[in-house]
């Protein structure tokens, strides 16, 4: 009796934090399917888009505005620092995790303190450096999507790192041996040995770098201005001219939702050693 | 000179035969350009809409230049237009200048002399543009000499708008007479403003209506609020330049005005409006203002020109079309007098130009382009579209006659009493000094401190800034 | 094989790129700090006044160190809420009960969102004339509520939204810390006729100190930082209520172009985080090292 009481109880509980997570969401989802005549006057929480969908609010920023190329270049950024990060995580792990590297404690402190720094600080001297410092000729890396490629390693990269070390320590070192006297080179062991080995980890790592490079606002919002503008930093240009434009800032909230929606059915599992940086398993 | 008497002569031409013959021109100047992308800034408004919609696709069938208009916000659009200016990036071919900010790009020597670049440059000189057409907003936009720096593509004023409707109620007349003892109207005084305000929002909230007695552009987070006080409600109540001396003091002990009686009655009065306006109001920037009136939730208020036309007008996007009454805003005693002697103003007299930054990498091209939406010929439908004015022959087109019929008569409202407003005072601090006050008007208005005290803290904080930045002595 | 010259090889790509991008703004910024730099100004060129100017302003810069206090002051409430709340959540999570893999999974939803849209959603949710919160606290319990109209509601609208957002990161977190503890010690506990109550509190929590430190870590670091989600529903309004330092800096730097003075904001926002960092990080160690020695 008392175990059925308990149950219902952790349904009823668990059903409520199911509605507070979901009602704002779902509240987005009903403003970006409905013209602005439907948003005046009483909050109506019917769900008026299984009947019609204002699909305007989508065709206009995406189509007609210049949102699509935010989108274009939200995905190619995303993609190019995860691709990025993955490489150069798996040659640094594999580096810390074989050879004995004296500075190699300094080293991983170091790059974790990066990880861990609040990006406002840096948002001014690298607005600097982006516009007056790291410049060739007439062009520099302000507005420029190999510079927020860049720039996220430096967020990215201490964590592929970290939740890399511990997938590669736990390959023996006697496989890597084996290969050695076979006489295939680094390069073979790497691609052939490790990489398949821990390709679940490799491919979480990926993703969660996506993520974040996807998410990020503050410094894209710093460090462009056209031609490399994210989707988040276009979601802030409704801060205020909103007018009667919800319904086009919740369409573009959506879209930007999307991947994560996506990602989380795929890398849900790791999430939590993804955030804790492995200090903790999921 | 020359030029400009060849532009007169065209310009007795007939119509039909000077559209085609520019057409011609504008062919032949564009032909070396074609193909040219040329990007520009600016504030997502009904003006600026216009431009990119309407005249860039225009501009590019003559040319062949394509003429990329981002409108975004009014944040964003200074963020990067400053950013793209200061990194020297070349991004942008021509950003939006706010009559306000355009000291501080003169200051800071971002913009291209778009005069001298036309004497440099004779070929890219159209003809058919006539720059003595441009009502005297352009001066804002001059340097010392009397160069143009800033295209002028937008100029209104911030007029007072009534619900018609409301105000010919029979039973809100009647309410009103019987509840404060004299005829009820649009507000001519603060005073009546108030009673206005308290009445309506008793009458609506009697009747049932989503309605309230005014508006109130009071973002508590936003500076549109900060500019609204300084630029209208201020000026109304005989604040002028922000209360700040010519030796850059803005405190009473310093001889300033910012915390003087004047100033404090102004807020006084503006948080007391609060009480009266839809609760939307302490989110609301200029933007929200009109929307909110444009949805019939207020019975009067403040609303900036560019909007009037569109809530006059729109029936998509506006539920009081017909019902809309223009009227010049209500000052304090004493005001107008100055105003009339040039000694004041009595609201703000806003707009903005286009401006080319030295970065530029297209500028003949955009040359083209400004002298584009700077003919004469191609006003009027764009003072239709966006309520805004900037070149005297305007008035007198038949469509923009009919629009100021429909509009209550603002067009005819800013041509003859336009002189009364004025624009920004010529700071290049301006941004800096802003931001200074900016949370102590959030604050007044969120009633976290009384306007006394906030005027006493904004003048301070704004004394300061003036002082770090090397202007006060 | 010269095997410490491979590993470098092998290192040298993410080095370089920390040093370019991570390095040397850190570098810049600590010179830049040295100046006097504002644009606005008379003099618009960098100026070294003298050694310091810039941080002994700030030391008396009553609005900075206003946002530094924010800041920890909201770390520390949205840190007790979320802990309470994740743990009470995470300990149910042990026992089984109907659609706990489908109830767990909404729960992780908030964590992939971005920051921006959380504050986006959030907005649309409680803006006033559209959201339905202002309007079912108005009809239901007669409240006004509108986050912009008071520093109250502001700030603790955005602790609701921070603990919307990231309790579930708790919650997880917690969860895994549970479920790897060893099961010996409960058993002689129960041997020796410990209730729950004491075996909570005897077992649980001591053994789960390591995990708790972690969280609250991650949790201090993230809150010290926020910036995206209070801009998109406050942008640091009304007044000053919500300016959390990260907010403050960007609207000083870059409405008031005060390079010099901005830099050494920064430089102090950085070295205040990287203190309370280091101070969790001793715990954390320490800790472990007490836990290694039992």
């Amino acid at each position: 009796m008392n175990k059925v009481l308990y149950k219902t109880f952790s349904v009823v509980i668990w059903s409520l934090f199911t509605i507070i997570t979901l009602f704002p969401i779902y509240w987005m989802i009903l403003v970006s399917t409905r013209t602005p005549v439907q948003l005046y006057g009483k909050p109506n929480l019917y769900p008026t888009f299984l009947e019609k969908i204002h699909w305007k609010n989508y065709t206009r920023p995406f189509v007609d505005g210049v949102f699509g190329d935010y989108l274009m270049n939200s995905i190619i950024i995303a993609t190019s620092n995860a691709l990025l990060v993955t490489v150069l995580a798996i040659m640094a792990t594999y580096a810390l995790s074989r050879y004995k590297i004296a500075a190699a404690e300094t080293i991983f402190f170091w790059t974790m303190t990066n990880r861990m720094a609040p990006p406002a600080a840096f948002m001014l001297p690298l607005f600097l450096l982006f516009t007056l410092v790291f410049k060739y000729g007439d062009s520099n890396l302000f507005d420029t999507k190999i510079g927020l490629i860049l720039l996220y390693c430096v967020f990215n990269l201490p964590f592929a790192i970290w939740l890399l070390k511990g997938i590669f320590d736990g390959i023996p070192k006697d496989l890597d041996e084996a290969m050695i006297v076979d006489g295939a080179n680094l390069f073979t062991i790497i691609s052939k040995l490790i990489v398949p080995l821990a390709a679940p980890g490799i491919a979480v790592t990926a993703l969660l770098s996506f993520l974040f490079a996807w998410n990020e606002y503050l410094l894209a919002a710093t460090l462009t201005s056209v031609y490399a503008r994210t989707i988040p930093t276009g979601l802030s240009e409704f801060v205020t001219t909103t007018g009667t434009e919800w319904g086009t800032m919740a369409a573009v909230a959506v879209v930007s939702m999307l991947p994560a929606l996506i990602f989380l059915a795929l890398v849900q599992k790791y999430i939590v050693s993804g955030l804790t940086f492995g200090a903790v398993k999921g | 000179m020359k030029k400009l008497l060849i532009a007169l002569l065209v310009s007795t031409f007939s119509f039909s035969a000077m559209a085609d013959g520019h057409a011609e021109w504008w062919k032949k100047a564009g032909a070396p350009y074609a193909g040219t992308v040329i990007q520009g800034v600016a504030e997502n408004t009904p003006p600026g809409q216009f431009a990119g919609e309407v005249l860039a696709k225009d501009f590019e069938k003559l040319t062949g230049i394509k003429v990329q208009l981002e409108n975004t916000s009014w944040d964003q659009m200074y963020d990067k237009a400053i950013k793209d200016m200061e990194a020297n990036s070349g991004i942008y071919d021509f950003v939006y200048i706010e009559q306000d900010i355009v000291y501080s790009y003169l200051d800071r020597d971002f913009l291209v002399n778009i005069t001298q670049s036309l004497k440099d440059q004779p070929e890219l000189v159209a003809p058919m543009v006539n720059m003595d057409d441009f009502t005297t907003f352009i001066d804002y936009f001059k340097d010392g000499s009397g160069d143009v720096f800033g295209m002028p593509m937008e100029a209104f004023v911030k007029v007072y708008l009534y619900r018609k409707d409301l105000f010919g109620a029979a039973d809100a007349k009647s309410g009103f007479q019987k509840k404060y003892g004299y005829p009820l109207a649009p507000a001519t005084s603060f005073a009546q403003w108030r009673d206005n305000a308290e009445f309506f929002t008793g009458y609506c909230a009697e009747k049932g209506m989503e309605c309230w007695g005014t508006t109130v552009q009071g973002h508590t987070g936003h500076p549109a609020s900060t500019y609204e006080f300084l630029e209208s409600i201020g000026p109304s109540f005989g604040l002028y330049n922000w209360g700040v001396t010519d030796d850059f003091h803005s405190c009473v002990e310093g001889g300033g005005s910012l915390n003087g009686a004047r100033a404090k009655a102004a807020l006084t009065f503006w948080t007391s409006m609060l009480e009266f306006a839809p609760p939307e109001s302490l989110q609301s920037t200029w933007s929200e203002v009109a929307s909110t009136f444009a949805a019939g939730r207020a019975a009067q208020g403040w609303v900036y020109g560019e909007n009037a036309a569109w809530i006059a007008s729109n029936e998509e996007k506006s539920v009081v079309v017909g019902n809309v009454g223009v009227m010049q805003p209500p000052t304090a005693p004493g005001v107008m007098t100055q105003a009339a002697a040039g000694e004041g103003y009595i609201g703000y007299f806003d707009g903005g130009a286009y401006g080319i930054p030295h970065s530029s990498k297209n500028k003949e091209a955009t040359l083209l382009w400004l002298q584009y939406i700077a003919q004469s010929e191609v006003q009027a439908d764009w003072a239709v579209a966006g309520a805004r004015i900037t070149h005297y022959s305007t008035y007198d087109d038949p469509k923009v006659a009919a629009m100021d019929q429909i509009a209550d008569g603002y067009f005819t409202l800013m041509q003859n009493t336009g002189y009364l407003y004025a624009g920004a005072p010529m700071y290049p601090f301006h941004a800096a000094g802003r931001a200074a006050i900016d949370p102590f008007t959030y604050a007044a208005l969120a009633g976290e401190m009384s306007p006394s005290d906030a005027l006493d803290g904004a003048c301070e904080a704004l004394d300061k800034v003036m002082k770090d930045l090397g202007y006060q002595n | 094989m010269n095997s410490s010259k491979t590993a470098w090889l092998l290192l040298s790509p993410t080095i370089v790129i920390l040093i370019i991008v991570g390095l040397l703004p850190f570098l810049y910024v600590l010179y830049v700090g040295f100046f006097n730099w504002m644009p606005l100004g008379k003099n618009k060129e960098m100026e070294f006044i003298n050694f310091g100017y810039n941080y002994r302003e700030l030391v008396f810069d009553k609005f900075f160190i206003d946002s530094v206090w924010r800041s920890i002051r909201f770390a520390i409430v949205t840190l007790a809420l979320e802990l309470t709340l994740g743990f009470l959540l995470a300990l149910s999570l042990l026992s089984s009960f109907p659609l706990k893999a489908f109830f767990r999974s909404v729960h992780t939803l908030p964590l992939v969102i971005a920051p921006i849209v959380v504050g986006a959603i959030f907005k649309l949710f409680l803006v006033q004339g559209l959201g339905p919160i202002p309007f079912l606290a108005k009809e239901l319990f007669g409240f006004k509520l509108n986050y912009m109209s008071s520093e109250a509601q502001a700030f603790w609208t955005i602790v609701v939204m921070d603990v919307w957002h990231w309790t579930p990161f708790v919650t997880l977190t917690l969860l895994a810390g549970l479920s790897a503890l060893p099961q010996d010690p409960y058993e002689s506990a129960k041997i020796d006729g410990a209730n729950n109550f004491q075996i909570f509190i005897y077992i649980t929590i001591p053994m789960l100190v390591p995990v708790l430190i972690v969280v609250i870590f991650i949790r201090m670091m993230d809150s010290l930082k926020i910036v995206d989600e209070v801009w998109m529903l406050t942008a640091g309004g009304p007044g000053y209520s919500t300016r959390f330092t990260g907010i403050h800096i960007w609207k000083e730097v870059f409405e008031k172009r005060t390079y010099g003075y901005g830099s050494a904001m920064s430089v102090l926002y950085l070295y205040i985080t990287i203190v309370i960092c280091w101070i969790l990080y001793s715990v954390m160690v320490s800790r472990g090292k007490a836990n290694e020695d039992e």
